[in-house]
């Protein structure tokens, strides 16, 4: 690789870290197993860097790491050494009135993040992916895997678990 | 248009995936339907806790430094000795002025096959101490929990200057081996750049030489101050690393 090349990569690829690392941190849920992710997939897109043909290099980072984080899993569940850890704790109690609003946005902000990593897989990739990310049906389809019915599908599903689990509730209409 | 339709069509709508025909058959029919205005309703308040609570990680400074050193040295696993491209004269001028101040002497020295062989050697330390958990033995931010450390384990006792009134904070200390030896090394970071300043005893007393050699993004800069030699290395451009060579020589 030329110095060039290298400098492209660079430019190119690695302002994206921050997203990479976001949706590893959600889709493995732990900050170390995130970052040795994100450093083998930078390290796979400089690899494949060739084969990069100019369309937008968040969403070719992202499926590189959504693939690393798969093939990380996988390698963890055959070792059989480490446990899962899924987030099993129970959804906070609403709390008396908290007069203190940083607080109350702590609460609310722990209570969708404990909501979404109770999520199944499939339904938390494709929530991270459109609402963190802020990716098009097509871009999601082209990073898991799946025909846009299917992202559409999954979301759909995934926007009414969560809508239970956050206890969303419209009365009325406006 | 009947319910069913509408609302599998919801989520498009909401996420802005229709044409601008669908969109305003969708919403001519949400204007007139209750049950499906509800479920709309409940479809965007959801998506407005999520978008708005959701969080956005940055991935870790030593990660990002990580990362670039991995990477770098995947690119090329050779580190070479580049002449002294010549805008960096013009630089040097600058830095001998602010280094003239401080007593020490700067000179640009040709290449040398002995600089050369130095710098690879820090290269591979540099990128090791990248690794998890390799960068520092102590990580402190303070510079009288730093140098006492060195005492009993390496017998230079580098300059550990705190330069965080320039933007330079002290991450700690490790004690490397490395050109036959065991040294003292300080680190140093710069947003996500780390710097290693690694100290020999110095064969030589007297006026310090400067070398700058590149390669791949990494910046060596070497000094001499005090009896003491100095390696500086980062992936840190080269001007900002001439910066932080000039502050900490000068910095007592």
């Amino acid at each position: 690789m030329t110095d060039g090349d290298l400098q492209r990569f660079e430019r190119v690829v690695l302002p994206h870290l921050d997203d990479a690392y976001t949706l590893a941190r959600y889709l493995l849920r732990d900050e170390h197993d995130a970052q040795d992710v994100v450093q083998e997939a930078s390290l796979r897109a400089l690899r494949y860097f060739d084969g990069y043909s100019g369309g937008d290099a968040r969403a070719w980072l992202l499926a590189i790491v959504r693939n690393c984080s798969f093939t990380w899993r996988k390698r963890q569940r055959a070792d059989d050494r480490t446990v899962p850890v899924e987030d099993t704790a129970e959804l906070p109690t609403r709390e008396a009135d908290a007069p203190d609003v940083a607080a109350m946005q702590a609460s609310e902000r722990a209570r969708v993040q404990r909501a979404i990593s109770a999520l199944p897989e499939e339904f938390r990739e494709v929530i991270v992916l459109r609402e963190v990310e802020d990716l098009s049906y097509r871009e999601i389809g082209d990073i898991v895997g799946v025909p846009i019915g299917t992202v559409m599908s999954r979301l759909a599903r995934a926007r009414k678990r969560l809508a239970v689990l956050l206890d969303v509730d419209v009365r009325e209409a406006s | 248009m009947v319910c069913d339709t509408c609302r599998d069509s919801l989520e498009a709508r909401l996420d802005d995936e229709l044409t601008p025909d669908e969109a305003r058959e969708i919403d001519r029919h949400l204007a007139t339907c209750a049950s499906c205005s509800r479920q709309f309703a409940t479809l965007t308040e959801t998506h407005r806790l999520l978008s708005e609570n959701l969080m956005r990680y940055a991935a870790p400074d030593v990660l990002k430094a990580r990362i670039r050193g991995a990477i770098a040295q995947a690119a090329s696993p050779r580190v070479s000795v580049r002449a002294a491209p010549p805008w960096w004269r013009q630089l040097a001028a600058g830095i001998l002025i602010a280094i003239a101040s401080s007593g020490v002497t700067l000179t640009v020295v040709d290449r040398s096959r002995g600089g050369t062989a130095a710098a690879e050697e820090l290269l591979a330390s540099h990128v090791r101490s990248l690794m998890p958990g390799h960068l520092t033995d102590v990580v402190s931010t303070e510079q009288h929990t730093v140098k006492p450390w060195f005492n009993g384990r390496v017998d230079v006792s580098p300059a550990v200057p705190n330069l965080d009134g320039a933007g330079f904070p002290l991450v700690g200390g490790r004690a490397d081996y490395v050109r036959g030896r065991v040294v003292p090394v300080v680190v140093y970071a710069r947003r996500q750049h780390m710097i290693n300043v690694y100290a020999w005893p110095s064969p030589s007393a007297g006026a310090a030489s400067a070398k700058d050699l590149s390669r791949n993004g990494y910046h060596f800069v070497t000094w001499r101050s005090g009896g003491i030699e100095y390696w500086a290395v980062s992936d840190l451009n080269a001007a900002e690393l001439h910066t932080f060579v000039a502050t900490f020589s000068a910095a007592r």
